[in-house]
């Protein structure tokens, strides 16, 4: 052997024998932690997520005002953009949690109670009729608009805002839906059209009259911001514009925040994609508002994708917070040892759901759904978002805190009664039974389609797609996995019924706002399957179901219409349309020197609340 | 000269107009993010998304589609508006462009002086243990991901959270113009161009030092020596003279590449750049800011070739076009 290839080889030895030292010297704590802690029990009270957090910046929302210092300027680190500034466009619930600092709506959510909306520009609850087809809401007096509008806000201003949404150079999202119904109201976005059901007796009162008893739910939606109120003479001219540039770049306030604008009111504060400079509104009247504003300050920066290190630089830093970004879940047992009071966490307001196809082969068959269910590790799909630390198996479909939730048992759901999911770690023997039933004798599926499965390409999801694939398998399914972007999984595979995808794992749904009818009625009613943009994955259509979804939409008291819902809900569950799994927490992190205080609606910390030390 | 550069300038117009063509088949055929569905939101009706669709022009045929855009760039200088946040698309690319020339410029000037500078020494003391630790370390610079890298400097020296916290260096986030503050800026790049520079440096160190084993085996070398010139004059005026072609060739196309978008250090380092802007555009299927990226970039890649082409003309006075 020559001299230099002996010399290599004792070089590479050498490293080898370095390298297995490292490695039998680590410590592998985190290398086992599959992404969840140890379970506990529920002795204490709250579900594990709860009893996990307590002591962490979670017990801030109790009482959120109290001990907050005024001054100072908070960073916030985001990964991406807010998808509008436009209050009436925006409809993600972290650009909802920036719009609330800077807009007031009629109504709005209180960080620690997201059951009910609270009074926010509104002078009261809103008093819908028996009938539901009036709700009547007062206005509070002296709330001013910003420059360079300068003047007091009236009904017609709200009236203005619900308007402008149904056109086409705003187009939001939700308007149709919950306020559809209003009299008057366009069916198809267009140019601008006064809405006879949205009457204005005078400056502070708002009469919606309504075709149909929907008045629940458009009461429920006010507490979202199409309900911000817009000056017509002011912002008409930018609303001409297609699409409107009211938002982004002209928008006047009435919160005790706005983004930075220069004399003649153009936001200059508002960098797309970049960032968002928000500062105190000089002109804000702080009339009967919750919101106590201590900062002075909030500097809104996109751009931070990498979790770990944003994570790190906040915890690290001084005055920064996560925006939209979550502490990867493999370092929340090691956060909540060393950081519990910059952390907190509060119940998503939605559940996780790995969707079936019903209307066509394989899962057309209830039997062959029940089988699925009952086979299927939800628990195993959970991990990949944290475990049990991070919220709780989803038995059924109205998350936590919201109404209908204890009416439909609570966490615990039916299982007494839909054995089919009684074990979320899998029951491969209850499987084969139900596989019999649907005239399988193996016990597993025997038919010769191909499932096609289309997931989210980036971890979690990803692990979770992959998770399905697997035991679909082992159930004796055949199966094609496709990973997309999140964006083309949905505007081009899931959302669409035409692509004929049969398995979706990365879909959920989170509430618009506080009523059971934002969880199921666009995702399991039949009637609201559309060609584009479909959010009934599971394509269900019982018509018996649907007309029980149409009812209880009609529901005006609060506890008759909670028992709806969740009569609603138990029946969607015994159809086993879907495999939900995870009821998930949403957590954020700040730096030590904040007073971190997490708003139960946007998920997000509440700007509103947040001060530093 | 003139005649040559003239020819490639109008075969550069050919190879837009055909990137740009690949690009938009790419887009079209290959399932990718609707952007009316994206932006028309959550329970959107149909209604709702055929208007957004026809405000963006997408009901057209997609040969009319390509054709007004073609038409729109080269006789216009207009790019279209981003489909996600409805500003400009070549407004958003001045934007990014200034951050993606700084990363660019440092990080070339930074790779120059260590590879250039290892590279010769290493041809000159060939075989010592110098040598060798330099090629042993040059493998190691240029197997070692850039994104890996850019985690582990943040890790080791970011001002704010790294272990050895280096308070002068900026750290992820912290880019500023030059215009805004010239000291800033630097502190907010030095990591980067470091980062950016190490595998270029350990590719440009190698490649030099092979060319300059060769060249310094040749006769005119020997015939230099016997002339009785400085060694220093021997290696550096006649020996790196000869040896460096190969290095500006890839010169040429790492800065017309970067130019384009160094994707992985901008992400890193959150620095706004044409990289971030067009991988956020990939993301969401925002196809008028990818198309104007990816004309962009083809566009320096194609001039800096030309760029080098012409060099060589210099350097090499064999070379005539």
């Amino acid at each position: 052997m020559s001299r230099s290839l002996l010399k290599t080889l004792l070089a590479l030895a050498a490293l080898v024998a370095l390298l297995g030292l490292g490695a039998c010297g680590g410590d592998d704590d985190e290398g086992t932690d599959q992404g969840g802690t140890p379970a506990q029990t529920e002795e204490g009270g709250g579900n594990v997520t709860e009893q996990l957090f307590a002591g962490s910046a979670a017990d801030n929302r109790a009482n959120p005002a109290e001990g907050g210092k005024k001054g100072g300027k908070l960073t916030v680190l985001s990964a991406g953009d807010v998808d509008y500034m436009d209050p009436q466009k925006t409809y993600y619930t972290y650009a909802i949690g920036v719009i609330n600092m800077i807009h007031r709506g009629l109504y709005a959510y209180l960080p620690g109670d997201t059951s009910k909306a609270v009074p926010d520009l509104a002078d009261g609850d809103p008093d819908i009729s028996d009938d539901g087809k009036t709700v009547t809401v007062k206005l509070k007096k002296g709330v001013m608009f910003s420059a360079p509008v300068k003047r007091e806000v009236t009904s017609k201003d709200v009236k203005y805002g619900v308007e402008r949404a149904f056109t086409a150079n705003v187009a939001n999202g939700y308007a149709r839906v919950y306020a559809g119904d209003l009299e008057g109201a366009p069916k198809d976005p267009g140019p601008y059209k006064e809405i006879p059901g949205i009457q204005t007796p005078d400056d502070y009162t708002l009469v919606f009259k309504l075709t149909k008893g929907t008045g629940a739910a458009l009461a429920g939606m006010l507490a979202m911001p199409v309900s911000v109120p817009v000056p017509k003479e002011y912002a008409q001219k930018y609303d001409k514009e297609n699409p409107s540039t009211y938002g982004e770049g002209h928008a006047v306030y009435t919160g005790p925040y706005m983004v930075e604008s220069d004399a003649q009111g153009k936001a200059t504060g508002y960098v797309p994609g970049k960032r968002i400079h928000i500062v105190r509104n000089p002109d804000y009247a702080p009339v009967d508002d919750f919101r106590p504003a201590f900062l002075d300050e909030v500097d809104i920066q996109a751009g931070n994708e990498d979790t770990a290190v944003a994570t790190r630089r906040i915890l690290s830093g001084e005055s920064l917070a996560s925006g939209e970004i979550e502490p990867p879940a493999n370092q929340l047992k090691r956060l909540l040892q060393s950081n519990k009071s910059e952390l907190s966490v509060v119940p998503g307001g939605g559940w996780r759901m790995i969707s079936m196809d019903n209307s066509r082969p394989p899962f057309d068959d209830i039997n062959v759904r029940k089988a699925v269910l009952a086979g299927f590790d939800r628990v195993a799909a959970r991990q990949q978002r944290g475990g049990e630390a991070l919220g709780p198996i989803a038995q059924h479909l109205i998350p936590p805190g919201m109404a209908g939730f204890e009416e439909s048992n609570s966490e615990k759901g039916w299982v007494d009664e839909m054995d089919w999911l009684a074990h979320p770690e899998g029951d491969r023997k209850l499987s084969a039974e139900y596989f019999k039933k649907a005239g399988m004798s193996s016990g597993k599926y025997e038919g010769s389609e191909e499932l096609l499965i289309v997931g989210d390409n980036a971890e979690p999801d990803k692990s979770i797609s992959q998770i399905t694939e697997q035991q679909l398998n082992e159930m004796g399914f055949k199966t094609t996995l496709r990973l997309v972007t999140r964006d083309t999984m949905f505007t081009k595979f899931c959302n669409v019924p035409k692509s004929e995808v049969n398995v979706c794992p990365s879909v959920g749904w989170a509430q618009d706002f506080a009523d059971p009818q934002t969880m199921l009625d666009p995702t399991f009613n039949g009637e609201n399957i559309v060609e584009t943009q479909n959010s009934n994955w599971p394509e269900m259509d019982v018509p018996e179901i649907n007309k029980e979804i149409d009812d209880a939409k009609l529901v005006v008291d609060p506890a008759e219409r909670a028992k709806a819902w969740a009569k609603v809900n138990h029946d969607i569950m015994a159809q086993a349309p879907s495999i939900p799994y995870m009821w998930d927490y949403q957590a954020v992190v700040c730096s030590p020197n904040v007073r971190g205080v997490q708003s139960g609606y946007s998920t997000t910390w509440d700007w509103n609340f947040m001060s530093l030390k | 000269m003139a005649r040559y550069i003239v020819r490639r300038l109008l075969g550069m117009v050919l190879l837009l107009i055909l990137v740009s063509a690949v690009t938009f088949v790419i887009f079209n055929v290959f399932p990718s993010t609707d952007p009316a569905a994206l932006r028309a939101g959550r329970q959107p009706t149909p209604e709702v998304i055929e208007a957004i669709r026809r405000d963006l022009g997408l009901d057209r045929p997609k040969i009319v589609q390509f054709g007004d855009y073609i038409w729109d760039v080269f006789a216009h200088q207009d790019f279209g508006k981003s489909y996600v946040a409805n500003v400009e698309v070549l407004s958003q690319i001045r934007e990014n462009l200034p951050a993606t020339i700084s990363l660019t410029i440092g990080g070339v000037l930074v790779w120059l002086t260590f590879g250039l500078s290892v590279g010769i020494i290493s041809a000159v003391k060939h075989r010592s243990i110098l040598d060798r630790a330099t090629i042993g370390l040059s493998l190691i610079a240029i197997s070692a991901p850039v994104y890996w890298l850019g985690l582990v400097a943040l890790y080791l020296f970011a001002p704010d959270f790294g272990v050895f916290g280096l308070g002068f260096l900026g750290g992820q986030g912290s880019y500023v113009p030059f215009s805004e503050d010239p000291l800033k800026w630097a502190q907010s790049l030095i990591l980067p161009w470091c980062v950016l520079a190490t595998a270029f440096a350990a590719v440009y160190a190698r490649l030099l030092r092979g060319s300059l084993l060769d060249v310094m085996g040749e006769d005119y070398i020997r015939t230099a020596r016997a002339k009785g010139l400085a060694e220093r004059s021997v290696i550096l005026k006649h020996g790196v003279r000869s040896a460096i072609t190969p290095v500006v060739t890839v010169l040429g196309l790492d800065i017309g590449i970067l130019l384009g978008g160094a994707i992985l250090t901008e992400s890193v380092f959150n620095i706004p750049g044409i990289g971030r802007l067009a991988y956020d555009a990939i993301t969401r299927g925002d196809l008028p800011i990818v198309q104007g990226t990816v004309l962009f970039g083809a566009f320096f890649i194609i001039i800096m070739n030309l760029i080098v082409d012409v060099l060589y003309a210099f350097l090499d006075p064999r070379v005539r076009y």
